[in-house]
């Protein structure tokens, strides 16, 4: 078969009509989209301070690491009181099951990050045209 | 309706005039929605895909940055959302070898039954790999113009021609076969 026949028979696709209530349908569902309300932003301000104390909190994790890397083990040990504390604290998130929430968080950050990055991606694309 | 009509559909849908985007719908149902069968073949799902097609148009009708026709943007959007649709879902198709021989084999012009014929080349084309077949859909939708194939599925020209030609090969590949098939069994 060479390409002529085939521009011929490719060119030639039988046209279909879109049924009579196509449009209205259309309509309907833009209606809707139209009377919606807008979706909830997220609240930004509110979780601020929270956001701020977890980046906090890593940052200061990540430094304690290094300095212990760079300058060995601390000459003066732990006082008594903070391993209690800690112990309390590593008690209790046993408990509630701390390590599983984290967990969760962190695969639902990720799988978020994830779909808005291809969602922009694709969406910057329209955008360029 | 013109190009300028879009543009002022357009305008009234973003001042929050809802009820202006029908005019839309109703100068681009036909074309979306034939596009939409060309991909899938199947009228109700072709339907269901245009509906959807025009609904993100509708959500997404201020990114339209009017560097392009209004129609280059739909039908970028919708091509895009009906390869989405039928990678998620595919359409019922056949591979490439298990395409039925035709129902009426009798040599007329060298081979087939026109409409025979016809038939095997459209479910070939459906049987091809999606990135061949999105090509050749495109182009032969646009009136066999490249320019406008590349600017639907996002890519540049070159790939588009490179996709369509080898594309084409395997349907000249294929065809053949299965249209010669018939007349040696037939001569044997």
């Amino acid at each position: 078969m060479r390409d002529p026949e085939l521009d011929r028979i490719l060119s030639n696709e039988e046209e279909i009509l879109p049924s009579c209530g196509f449009a209205a349908s259309v309509m309907e569902a833009v209606q809707r989209e139209a009377a919606a309300p807008p979706p909830i932003p997220f609240p930004w301000k509110r979780a601020l301070p929270g956001l701020c104390a977890v980046a906090l909190a890593i940052l200061s994790l990540v430094a304690g690491i290094i300095l212990l890397f760079i300058h060995g083990a601390p000459a003066q040990p732990i006082p008594r009181e903070w391993l209690a504390a800690l112990a309390s604290v590593a008690a209790a998130s046993r408990n509630y099951g701390a390590a599983w929430i984290l967990l969760a968080l962190l695969l639902s950050f990720a799988s978020v990050k994830l779909a808005m990055h291809f969602a922009s991606s694709r969406m910057a694309h329209y955008e360029r045209i | 309706m013109s190009a300028a009509d879009d543009e002022a559909a357009v305008d009234k849908v973003l001042a929050g005039d809802a009820s202006a985007f029908e005019a839309l719908v109703r100068r681009w149902q036909g074309p979306l929605v034939n596009l939409a069968y060309r991909f899938c073949r199947d009228r109700g799902r072709a339907e269901e895909m245009a509906q959807e097609a025009f609904l993100r148009a509708y959500r997404s009708v201020d990114r339209w940055r009017r560097e392009a026709a209004f129609s280059t943007w739909l039908f970028a959007l919708a091509t895009n959302l009906y390869c989405s649709e039928l990678r998620r879902i595919p359409a019922r198709m056949v591979a490439l070898d298990d395409v039925a021989e035709p129902r009426d084999p009798r040599a007329i012009d060298g081979g087939l039954e026109q409409e025979d014929q016809d038939r095997a080349v459209r479910r070939a084309v459906h049987a091809l790999p999606s990135k061949y077949r999105e090509a050749v859909i495109l182009f032969y939708f646009h009136d066999l113009d490249i320019a406008a194939a590349s600017r639907s599925l996002s890519l540049p020209e070159g790939t588009i021609k490179a996709r369509l030609s080898r594309g084409r090969a395997i349907l000249r590949r294929k065809l053949s076969r299965q249209l010669v098939a018939p007349l040696l069994r037939k001569e044997a």
